[in-house]
């Protein structure tokens, strides 16, 4: 029986991933670590409360040898100071792949992001794996994500003994997941770009789930892409998922957000809003090709989960 | 007020047979045919003519026959899209259709556009190659309007946009819902994978902002159009587009102002800068479109220069030969 570990168990996305490896048929032990407990855990899931940047964390891999680890512990909110961020970001997953090849562990999966490509006008639609991560040039504050993404492929050469599978997921929706687009589109009026209107890929949180574990059962390796059931505009998006777009021009909506993350009253940095002007669309061929992963929910059903 | 009620009776009538005939090439004349037109005048006289004439049949009755007939025709292409009404390229049919009244108009009662060989297109995945010039991109609207209102069945023509074209606000949407994309290989590759009709102009700005006196003379094209076809294996179809290059005469090209205000190009033509914003309006010329026979080509995407460079010019030829066969034959450059 495979020993699974996860990081962030306790989070929306890690407890979606724990439920659906205990539902397999093939069986699966779970143990999870996060800075918080999970209460009201299911009786297959033991869980260490360990900080991912702490002495004690080590000590979980240490003692409970997992076969594979999925990593979902970073940080993707902004209210954390930078420093935090890429601490966690980046100097803990480096440490997690290092223990992981000390201590025997045959497979690794890091969560990543789409947002790590960028949303940059000369985007084409449907970018696969080999593009390069340009978030940074117009989003510095996603420079750590990015950089947590090529350390972790990195270790694709560097420990070759090890199989690292990062996936770069879109838009996740869902009941439980606290995802920035769910975020974005859960306020009342959702600011966006006046005269624009970009495609946006959404998944649904339990089709991620699936995603996580088909890559556990086919032992992937390498970087992929995973993608939903399809795009629709921006405008959709937000009208399907029960808010109203509040279009601002460009000049208004920068300076306007810029303020308001300052303060505190909004959560994405005016960065940010690269992606409701243009394209962050990804190919997701390759997973499908190497895990057979098809999306169960459709794209109205991905929406009628963030109003659930 | 009978005879009004009647007469409205009878073109709703004459619509509806209109909208049940399978092949719909033309709206149903509404009155007699309108007197010959006079001998060309000047331009200034030609205009005003055609704007007239625009203006008498603009009506809610033209404009709504064309909205039934384009609905009709493009509930039949072949492109699929999601439960939204969209496919993965961000086109959209109502949008598709609300601006393509606009250029429907322009088709048949502005550049009167004749078009020959549209059986040409192929089924399946296709890489139109054209012409390209007019200050302004009509000949692409005319091209795609073209594939929708007279092929059998329509086809949706892909466009193959500028890279700054999304930054444009208002304009990237348009631009998007209509069907087209950035340009990037890979949206091309996609996009012909997914068979579609992709069209593009490897004249690029050279064709679009060439100087009067280089007319109908094809500039430098762009190998990555036959490189894209050769790896995808996609047959490409040759349009020669004659009566674009008179719409807007340019004398000459303002590189250092276009530079200074951040355009591709700053062209002077003879009513542009000179009228304002309505000189950037095309003088009425006739449009004649001729799709030529579908070019196959054997080879690989990654040939060396000089191989793909032959292929290119072969299509350089076929098309310089429709256009220099199309100008011999026309008429003239207004009718």
């Amino acid at each position: 029986m495979k020993k699974v570990l996860i990081t962030g168990i306790a989070g929306g996305q890690g407890q979606l991933v724990a439920r659906t490896l205990l539902r397999r048929q093939r069986g699966y032990q779970v143990v999870g670590v996060d800075r918080t407990a999970w209460e009201g855990r299911p009786r297959g899931v033991t869980m260490t409360v360990a900080d991912l940047r702490k002495r004690k964390f080590e000590d979980v891999i240490r003692r409970e040898r997992p076969d594979v680890i999925v990593h979902l512990a970073s940080v993707r909110h902004f209210k954390a100071h930078p420093a935090v961020r890429h601490e966690v970001n980046v100097n803990g997953t480096k440490r997690l792949l290092d223990f992981a090849c000390s201590h025997g562990v045959k497979h690794v999966i890091v969560l990543s992001s789409s947002y790590v490509y960028g949303a940059l006008p000369e985007n084409p639609y449907y970018m696969d794996e080999s593009f390069p991560l340009n978030s940074s040039r117009t989003y510095p504050e996603m420079r750590d994500l990015a950089e947590m993404d090529m350390l972790a492929t990195a270790y694709l050469w560097r420990s070759p003994d090890i199989a690292v599978s990062v996936l770069r997921p879109v838009n996740v929706l869902g009941y439980h997941v606290h995802s920035a687009i769910g975020r974005y589109l859960k306020n009342e009026r959702v600011p966006t770009v006046m005269g624009f209107n970009p495609m946006l890929q959404f998944i649904h949180e339990d089709d991620l789930a699936e995603a996580i574990v088909l890559a556990i059962e086919n032992h992937t390796r390498g970087v992929f892409n995973v993608v939903g059931p399809g795009a629709v505009p921006l405008h959709v998006a937000i009208r399907e998922t029960g808010s109203a777009a509040l279009a601002l021009p460009e000049f208004a909506v920068r300076p306007a957000i810029q303020q308001l993350f300052r303060w505190g009253l909004y959560p994405f940095p005016p960065r940010a809003i690269d992606f409701a002007k243009y394209q962050c669309t990804l190919d997701g061929t390759r997973f499908r090709e190497a895990t057979g992963f098809t999306p169960r929910f459709s794209l109205a059903e991905t929406f009628a989960a963030v109003r659930a | 007020m009978v005879a009004r009620v009647q007469s409205l009776d009878a073109r709703r009538k004459a619509r509806q047979h209109a909208a049940e005939r399978p092949r719909v090439h033309s709206v149903p004349p509404l009155r007699p045919a309108p007197p010959p037109p006079p001998a060309p005048g000047t331009p200034g006289e030609l205009l005003a003519e055609a704007a007239r004439q625009l203006w008498r049949r603009i009506n809610p009755d033209v404009i709504g026959a064309i909205n039934d007939e384009l609905a009709g025709r493009l509930r039949r292409i072949p492109t699929r899209l999601n439960e939204y009404g969209y496919d993965p390229w961000g086109f959209n049919v109502d949008v598709a259709r609300r601006a393509m009244i606009v250029t429907t108009l322009l088709y048949r009662h502005y550049f009167r556009v004749e078009t020959h060989g549209v059986e040409n297109l192929p089924d399946g995945r296709v890489l139109v190659i054209s012409n390209h010039a007019g200050q302004i991109a009509l000949d692409a609207a005319m091209i795609g309007t073209a594939a929708v209102l007279e092929r059998e069945p329509p086809r949706i023509l892909r466009g193959m946009g500028e890279y700054w074209l999304p930054t444009v606000p208002f304009l990237n949407v348009l631009v998007s819902r209509t069907g087209s994309v950035v340009g990037t290989p890979k949206n091309c590759t996609d996009l012909l994978r997914n068979e579609e009709a992709v069209i593009a102009f490897p004249e690029g700005i050279r064709g679009m902002n060439k100087l009067f006196s280089e007319r109908y003379r094809l500039q430098r094209f762009g190998s990555g159009f036959m490189r894209l076809a050769l790896a995808t294996k996609t047959p490409i179809v040759p349009v020669a587009v004659v009566g674009s290059e008179e719409q807007a005469p340019a004398i000459a090209n303002l590189t250092g102002v276009a530079r200074l205000l951040g355009l591709p190009a700053f062209p002077i033509t003879l009513t542009w800068p000179l009228l304002g914003p309505l000189g950037l309006l095309p003088l009425p010329v006739k449009y004649r479109i001729t799709f030529g026979k579908p070019m196959r080509f054997e080879g690989g995407g990654d040939d060396e220069d000089a191989v793909i460079a032959k292929k290119v010019g072969r299509v350089v030829e076929t098309i310089q030969a429709m256009l220099d066969k199309g100008l011999r034959e026309r008429p003239g450059i207004f009718f």
